[in-house]
């Protein structure tokens, strides 16, 4: 539960006010912090192309948004994130439950894994990398960062950071 | 009625709400017949009209349409479902439903067989689901906006077919800024 206040208070501090999430078991806690969180608005959704939608609207009407999901959703949403978040240049906190990476005990999750840095590339998102606890404290102004330069940009929290909360 | 037609016909309605229009031939008809810059153009991402019209109705106090076509509400399905469990009552789903896919050449959309997206809608958890004639969607969406209390989902039936159109002329962080601008968020335009 440690890790996950982490991530929430220092994104919120860094200005996100708009919360979704696509669940994932790594994300859990943060659920559920988020959930009895009156300061901010929160949902589950069922897709992560939908919310990428929902928080342009979400950013139309002054929020910062941030959708939380696996890294497999970045797979669901490259139209959404071209054509939508940055043709229009909006900003939006993508937070990433990072699967497949060394030490994952899951072998599917290696092929998106293997790929999810790279299409990040791709599409020129900057990248956030949480792998010790001390990386979390950077989170603030990454997420600041996003409405300076009115882009998507992504934290990706390694799943051997998160497992242990 | 076609949806030029409909197009036309909903400016006696809307005044000053804010209008995120689906992507094609809706954005350019509604462009052409009355360009206003409450109007958010989409000019990407088929299929996302409704999410992001949620996304803003939960955001700010003003009425929020929706004007999505039957083919995008196919591609996004799972978008009703979150509306039907998340729309506040200053939301409106418009889904014009001429039954097919109009800015791709008019290949007919499910909705010409045994779908029914009233009834997806309604299943999907939606309150208020509307299904009527182009003729009759003014009074409806009066009802809607007027509604303090509810959030609508109205489908209007109308028949296939454009008009011969150009593309929007605007690039996109132009409607971004204008339409911020109308809701108060940006004061250098």
């Amino acid at each position: 539960m440690k890790i996950s206040q982490k991530i929430i208070t220092n994104l919120k501090s860094g200005g996100a006010d708009f919360f979704l999430s696509v669940p994932c078991k790594l994300l859990a806690n943060m659920i559920t912090i988020l959930e009895n969180d009156k300061e901010i608005y929160y949902s589950a959704i069922p897709r992560e192309e939908e919310g990428m939608g929902i928080c342009a609207g979400a950013y139309l009407g002054n929020k910062l948004p941030c959708i939380m999901m696996q890294n497999t959703g970045i797979g669901n949403s490259v139209n959404s994130i071209v054509s939508l978040l940055q043709l229009y240049q909006m900003p939006v906190v993508f937070l990433i439950s990072y699967r497949g990476t060394p030490g994952e005990p899951v072998g599917a999750q290696g092929g998106m894994g293997s790929v999810t840095e790279d299409i990040l590339n791709t599409l020129r998102i900057p990248m956030l990398h949480c792998n010790i606890e001390e990386d979390l404290d950077k989170i603030s102004t990454f997420t600041n960062h996003a409405k300076v330069i009115e882009s998507p940009v992504a934290v990706l929290c390694n799943f051997n950071l998160m497992e242990d909360d | 009625m076609n949806r030029f037609e409909l197009l036309n016909l909903l400016q006696q309605t809307i005044e000053n709400e804010l209008v995120i229009c689906n992507i094609g031939l809706p954005s350019q008809e509604l462009y052409k017949i009355n360009d206003r810059p409450n109007y958010f153009y989409m000019l990407g991402s088929m299929g996302l009209a409704s999410s992001i019209g949620l996304g803003l109705s939960l955001s700010i106090d003003k009425n929020v349409i929706s004007i999505d076509g039957d083919g995008s509400v196919l591609m996004n399905m799972n978008t009703l479902a979150t509306i039907g469990n998340r729309a506040p009552s200053n939301y409106t789903l418009l889904i014009v439903d001429n039954g097919s896919y109009g800015s791709t050449g008019d290949q007919k959309t499910f909705t010409n067989e045994s779908t029914s997206l009233k009834n997806v809608a309604i299943g999907a958890g939606c309150k208020n689901v509307i299904e009527c004639l182009g003729e009759e969607t003014n009074e409806n969406l009066q009802k809607a906006l007027a509604d303090k209390n509810n959030s609508y989902v109205i489908i209007s039936k109308i028949k296939s077919g454009n008009v011969p159109i150009k593309p929007i002329p605007l690039n996109a962080v132009t409607i971004r800024d204008r339409f911020r601008k109308e809701i108060g968020l940006v004061s250098y335009l």
